[in-house]
């Protein structure tokens, strides 16, 4: 990928690389961050964190993804080898394992794409996955950690469901129905969601209640809170599980191309999530506010002094994040569940792993989250295949995070092999230049 | 500042009782609060006293890793870590030996667990300078996605059965004493250990020269190596340390209370290791002060289980479940920003490799 390069460029050179998607936060990033070394005031958690993996170059950032990936199945796929000694199999096994990890990696990575079912699974998880990436990846640029999107999603997907099965007597059925169901429930998981989001944002602003911890706890709040409402209000009387009656006809979302007929992905669910990612990279790199928002996220008191309101910026920008889960509960409701049930998969923590992925940039949020949407489908064959346990996925799920954490390692790997990139911008700290 | 803090924190601790006896008092029908006092005997002491064991644990670990410059805010991880690894070391030993010593084998297992997983912490953050907060959370997922893992590889199901556990120790004379005696010293060995560590980890830190060290170190580091220390091992010292401790309150946990392992969701664990950040924030990071504020979050979860058996209050479960982590959040809110040591969240590199 990078062999052509020679290894000491610098990345800014190459900032004028067509295609460069986020070329301008490239320039954002190198500047700020060089004199933020020693400002010498309190270093508050998140923006420590957020500088440095907001810094590294385009190009490094691609490697350091892609490398942190194979890095982690390679330590997956090892703790399945190992862990198939501890269980029995008839049928022999793989060098004394019960598990052989290449037909794991045949059945993560190409099992996914053979036949219609599997690639609208894969398809399903990935536009899942495209909300709650883009919600944590938004936060991340502002300087915040939103762990918080999967009650913001939980919340949303819960007001969701009620306000269809509200409005369900009132509303046209038919195509009707649809034009007029399906904005107002996305308007309705992004309006919760994006309040939900607002509260931790506003004790960061105003209480200086660290966020990391405040969305942690909000997630339980979030998932008793449902539980409670559902059981006492709003429960299905026919079923046994803890859930709301189905939500209108006319507001599922249907697979509509015949290739996907029977699965529970909607090309629609797809448009709107891909025209989410070109939305809300559009905003960050062209508007005032995206701006202001990666400003305060590189260096709070840069942005301080240019006269950003910081503290309403943090209740935005969480406001915002909340939004996008809020709308990936919308869609979670509309295209899986066709109603709210107890036990929503954890795509929020998915998420922090998509948007890290990404390296935070919206742009790359669709190609991490498919990547990701590929090994959580994967999971379910080799689960039902191998009957390797499918929770390995939450296994790499952390890994890939651990390893996107530490670039210093794949810089030192970097140096034994001729393809590392910019291998000297460790130490290239040469101040302030200006070229941006 | 110091002493602004230790206000502030109290002055939080403070509020949030009297906000928690303001609602009783005037929104709550006079049948709930007598219900609610007459909850308030040794049991629940008692059982405060032993939910507080992964909390304080987990703080008391924190405090020392964040003093010394490494925020570690994988607590929730190390704790999920050991308290699986003790209960499927008990598991594994239970038949070969005697009960009490498959008990103790787990908790042995659990502290070298926990301190493992700390150590791989603590190599990524100061070898390979990994951002901290980010390999934290790393820290936190990847216990979250492995412990559910390998239940099912063991037991084919995210839950573990019922393995031997702790038993209580009971002190001969002191037992007798009203109040204290049956609340303190009938207790789970964890909670001896917790309230000997509560003091040692407050000596160790404020008046040796380890634990000058351990805070010159998150101060101002460059200092230190002036003077000789070698500023990396302090960390990675101070940085196992919090391992070895969450992996007692872990262990204390699963061993203690619990007796099984639970996978779903969040795991057993269930946010404590986060709570327990929160404790040594409100705290002021001095391990007295994050003892109390554990013994208050612990607390109030010991109240919500009474509360969800008292018959006449008829509050759903899940409603009162939220009572502690709300109460968190309040915590955190009121107790603000902190002083954190000024060089947390910062990689160090000695001049002379």
């Amino acid at each position: 990928m990078t062999e052509d390069e020679p290894p000491a460029r610098d990345a800014r050179a190459d900032g004028g690389d067509a295609g460069d998607g986020d070329r301008t936060d490239v320039e954002a990033g190198e500047d700020v961050e060089r004199t933020d070394v020693d400002a010498g005031e309190m270093p508050s958690w998140s923006e420590s964190a957020a500088s440095r993996i907001v810094t590294a170059s385009a190009k490094e950032r691609v490697f350091i993804s892609v490398a942190a990936f194979v890095a982690s199945v390679l330590v997956g796929s090892v703790l399945v080898y190992v862990s198939g000694f501890l269980v029995d199999c008839p049928g022999g096994g793989f060098l004394g394992s019960c598990y052989n990890p290449f037909l794991v990696y045949y059945y993560l990575f190409v099992d996914p794409f053979i036949g219609g079912f599997n690639v609208a699974l894969v398809m399903k998880e990935s536009v899942l996955l495209l909300f709650t990436g883009l919600s944590v990846a938004v936060a991340f640029r502002a300087g915040l950690f939103n762990i918080g999107s999967q009650g913001q999603l939980v919340l949303g997907a819960l007001a969701t469901a009620l306000a269809l099965i509200f409005v369900a007597p009132y509303a046209p059925g038919g195509v009707l129905g649809s034009l007029v169901l399906v904005p107002f429930a996305l308007f309705v998981g992004a309006a919760v969601g994006g309040l939900y989001g607002a509260i931790p944002g506003a004790l960061k602003a105003y209480a200086d209640a660290n966020e990391v911890i405040t969305t942690i706890m909000l997630n339980f709040v979030a998932t008793n809170l449902v539980f409670f409402l559902i059981s006492a209000y709003f429960q299905d009387p026919e079923s046994g599980s803890v859930q709301t009656v189905a939500i209108p006809e006319a507001a599922r979302l249907r697979p509509i191309v015949p290739f996907f007929e029977g699965a529970q992905f909607s090309v629609v669910a797809l448009a709107l999530g891909l025209g989410l990612v070109g939305g809300t990279f559009y905003v960050l790199a062209n508007t005032a506010f995206g701006f202001d928002l990666r400003t305060s996220g590189l260096q709070a008191a840069a942005a301080d002094y240019a006269g950003v309101d910081s503290n309403k910026l943090v209740v935005s920008s969480m406001t915002l994040s909340g939004a996008l889960a809020g709308v990936g509960g919308a869609v979670y409701v509309m295209m899986v569940m066709a109603r709210y049930r107890t036990g929503i998969p954890s795509l929020g923590f998915d998420g922090i792993t998509v948007s890290i992925l990404a390296g935070n940039n919206p742009l790359g949020v669709a190609p991490a989250a498919l990547l990701f949407g590929v090994m959580k489908a994967g999971s379910l064959s080799i689960d039902f295949s191998l009957g390797v346990p499918k929770q390995l996925v939450g296994v790499l799920r952390g890994l890939v995070i651990l390893f996107v954490a530490m670039p210093e390692f794949f810089r030192m790997l970097a140096r034994y092999t001729p393809y590392g990139p910019d291998v000297d911008r460790a130490v290239a700290t040469d101040g302030g230049d200006d070229d941006g | 500042m110091v002493e602004r803090n230790a206000y502030v924190a109290g002055a939080a601790g403070g509020a949030v009782v009297v906000l928690a006896l303001f609602v009783f008092a005037f929104v709550v029908p006079v049948d709930w609060v007598v219900a609610l006092v007459a909850q308030l005997d040794t049991g629940l002491l008692s059982a405060a006293l032993r939910l507080s064991v992964p909390i304080a644990f987990a703080a008391l670990g924190g405090i020392f890793a964040e003093k010394s410059g490494v925020i570690n805010i994988g607590l929730e991880g190390l704790l999920i870590a050991s308290a699986f690894t003790s209960i499927a070391v008990a598991w594994a030993l239970e038949g070969r030996v005697a009960p009490t010593a498959a008990a103790w084998g787990g908790f042995g297992a659990a502290v070298l667990a926990s301190t493992l997983l700390a150590g791989l912490f603590a190599v990524v953050t100061i070898r390979y300078e990994a951002d901290q907060i980010i390999a934290g959370l790393a820290v936190w997922l990847v216990a979250l996605g492995f412990a559910p893992f390998a239940s099912q590889i063991i037991w084919q199901s995210v839950n573990s059965p019922a393995v031997p556990t702790l038993d209580n120790w009971v002190v001969p004379v002191l037992v007798n004493v009203p109040v204290l005696g049956p609340a303190v010293f009938d207790s789970n060995p964890t909670v001896y250990l917790m309230l000997v560590a509560v003091p040692v980890s407050w000596y160790l830190l404020n008046r040796t020269a380890f634990g000058r060290w351990v805070r010159a170190s998150g101060e101002n580091p460059k200092a230190l190596d002036t003077a000789g220390v070698n500023v990396t091992r302090v960390r990675y010292a101070s940085v196992l340390l919090s391992g070895v401790f969450s992996g007692v309150g872990g262990a204390g946990l699963a061993l203690g209370q619990v007796g099984q392992f639970i996978g779903s969701g969040q795991t057993m664990v269930s946010g404590r290791g986060w709570i327990g950040i929160t404790a040594y924030l409100m705290g002021n990071y001095n391990p007295i002060g994050a003892f109390l504020s554990s013994f208050l979050f612990a607390g109030l979860n010991a109240l919500q289980f009474r509360v969800q058996q008292i018959a006449e209050l008829n509050i759903a479960p899940s409603l009162v479940q939220m009572v502690p982590f709300v109460a968190v959040i309040v915590v955190l809110a009121l107790v603000g920003k902190t002083r954190i040591p000024e060089a947390a969240g910062e990689g160090y590199e000695s001049g002379d490799d």
